[in-house]
């Protein structure tokens, strides 16, 4: 399990113990997170699991493969250096405790 | 002994008690009968739609494969082919760009409607859902009018299997030819005098340079023609009986039709129509305490994963305020249903549209007669009485 720290839209915080091998999308879905939408379900189609993941923790994750890159463009939020589509990230031991936020917005 | 075969009648009508067992006691099952393992708990099945590289989809997704699917498919390939594939048709079915087609699915509901209407009984599946999906697919699909009725019935043998043979017959294998040669037709008229639609651009889309192979075009086209049509009228059927079986939820829908959302998202998970997809394991693992072996198939019951005690509360009611969000009714990760938003945005209509004109309905059969199928459930027929 990865610890998650989940901000929602309304500034809640929910920690999540992710099974390791999960998307940071199937963490917060499968544990009634807000601000997550996943229209798609996963497959990168659709631009509503939209997160800022904070600055430290990027490095720790493999870039955006040109898939996601190119759906990231469609989110409605304000995009940021620090945003990635939720269900392209995978939680590994190296997250553990970062913070994952969530915009306002997700369609 | 405990046994679980996906092929027989008993699993067709009623999976759950099957599923429950198979949950809290055989977690990881090997199935004689299908000659696969069978995962069921929740969490497991979310951990093997995570990893691709690990569960392939390569060998087929169907329980039971049809001829030269594997492999040439969105649903039976990985990535990166399957990325590229999917990048190639995904753009049609954004929520975003399917917002042109509101007006044209709303009046296909209403369509479906007008013999209807006056009428006090009838079925629900052959007299409503199937003529609407049909109308729906065509149009996103940019298929010419005509060949509804017959495209409809081959779409609904194709993903059947024969209960004895345990594998498709010699109806589902002629019903499979029937649509690849219907799809080759299209696909040859498209490439002559390419249109704007869907079908047109597949059929001259290239990947890193070069042209998608026939077979490629052709088995995708004719997944898409059988995985619209079958899926979406199955779902819709599942969600007519849950609505005629819970008259107060229905009620409180036909009053408030912005609940429908959370009441298809409800039968999604209760009545899961797509119920069984399979992998194919591509190393050994361990999972509780059997040895899993590279090449071994594995089922992901969603089904049962939507039944999960384990994620969902009181699994087996069917409560419209649940918000299941999570659910496994699309499948997941990278193989979740491309049909997603237009699936969703249809169902809602169509009810909205059903509602309107029958706002009560009840259930006729007491029995209903269930399509043999190992991947899909729902009834062949629903008979309805209105008013
Ligand atoms: C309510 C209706 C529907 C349901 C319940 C449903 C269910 C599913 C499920 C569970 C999967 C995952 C299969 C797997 O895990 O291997 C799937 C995949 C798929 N569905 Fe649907 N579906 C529906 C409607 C549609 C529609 C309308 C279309 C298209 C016109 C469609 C096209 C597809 C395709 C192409 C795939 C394969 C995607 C991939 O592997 O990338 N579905 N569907
Ligand atoms: S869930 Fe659709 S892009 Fe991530």
């Amino acid at each position: 399990m990865v610890m998650i720290t989940y901000v929602e839209p309304n500034g809640g915080r929910q920690e999540i113990d992710v099974p390791e091998g999960w998307s940071l999308m199937q963490g917060a879905m499968s544990n009634g997170v807000d601000g997550m939408e996943a229209e798609c379900g996963g497959s990168c189609a659709c631009a509503t699991c939209h997160c800022y993941i904070d600055e430290a923790a990027l490095a720790l994750i493999p870039p955006a493969a040109d898939n996601e890159a190119a759906m990231l463009e469609n989110v409605v939020a304000e995009r940021r250096p620090t945003s990635r589509l939720a269900c392209q990230v995978k939680a590994t031991a190296a997250l553990e405790g970062i913070l994952v936020e969530l915009p306002a917005a997700q369609s | 002994m405990f046994s679980f075969d996906p092929y027989s009648p008993a699993v067709d009508a009623d999976p759950f008690p099957f599923y429950r067992t198979l949950r809290d006691e055989h977690p990881c099952f090997w199935s004689q009968e299908a000659n696969m393992w069978v995962l069921s708990r929740y969490a497991d099945i979310v951990t093997a739609l995570n990893d691709w590289q690990t569960y392939s989809s390569a060998r087929g997704n169907l329980m039971t494969e049809l001829p030269n699917r594997a492999g040439a498919t969105l649903g039976t390939t990985d990535p990166p082919r399957h990325d590229r594939l999917r990048g190639l048709v995904q753009h049609a079915f954004m929520k975003r760009n399917l917002a042109s087609l509101d007006g044209a699915i709303r009046e296909a509901a209403i369509d479906a409607l007008q013999p209807l209407l006056g009428q006090r009984q009838f079925d629900f599946v052959e007299d409503f859902a199937s003529k609407f999906t049909v109308k729906v697919l065509f149009r996103v699909l940019g298929l010419p009018p005509g060949d509804e009725v017959a495209v409809r019935d081959r779409a609904v043998l194709m993903v059947q299997s024969d209960p004895a043979t345990r594998q498709k017959g010699p109806a589902h294998i002629a019903a499979f030819n029937w649509m690849s040669e219907y799809a080759s037709g299209i696909i040859a008229e498209r490439v002559k005098q390419p249109g704007e639609d869907l079908i047109s651009q597949f059929s001259l889309a290239e990947i890193d340079g070069e042209r998608l192979s026939e077979r490629e075009v052709l088995l995708t086209t004719t997944t898409l023609i059988m995985a619209g049509i079958e899926s979406l009228g199955g779902f819709m059927s599942m969600f007519a009986l849950n609505l005629a079986d819970h008259a107060e939820a229905r009620r409180r829908v036909v009053a408030d039709p912005a609940l429908l959302p959370e009441a298809i998202e409800e039968s999604l998970r209760f009545n899961t129509s797509a119920q069984r997809f399979r992998r194919c394991l591509t190393r050994d693992i361990e999972l509780h305490g059997q040895q899993l072996k590279e090449g071994d198939f594995i089922c992901l019951a969603y089904g049962s994963g939507n039944r999960d005690e384990r994620q969902f509360a009181n699994p087996d009611v069917y409560d419209i305020d649940r918000k299941p969000r999570g659910h496994l009714g699309f499948g997941g990760g990278t193989h979740a249903c491309l049909g997603t938003a237009i699936a969703r945005m249809a169902v809602k209509m169509a009810f909205e549209e059903f509602h309107r004109v029958f706002p009560e309905y009840s259930r006729v059969q007491e029995q209903l007669p269930w399509m043999p199928s190992s991947t899909f459930r729902s009834p062949l027929r629903l008979d309805l009485a209105v008013g």
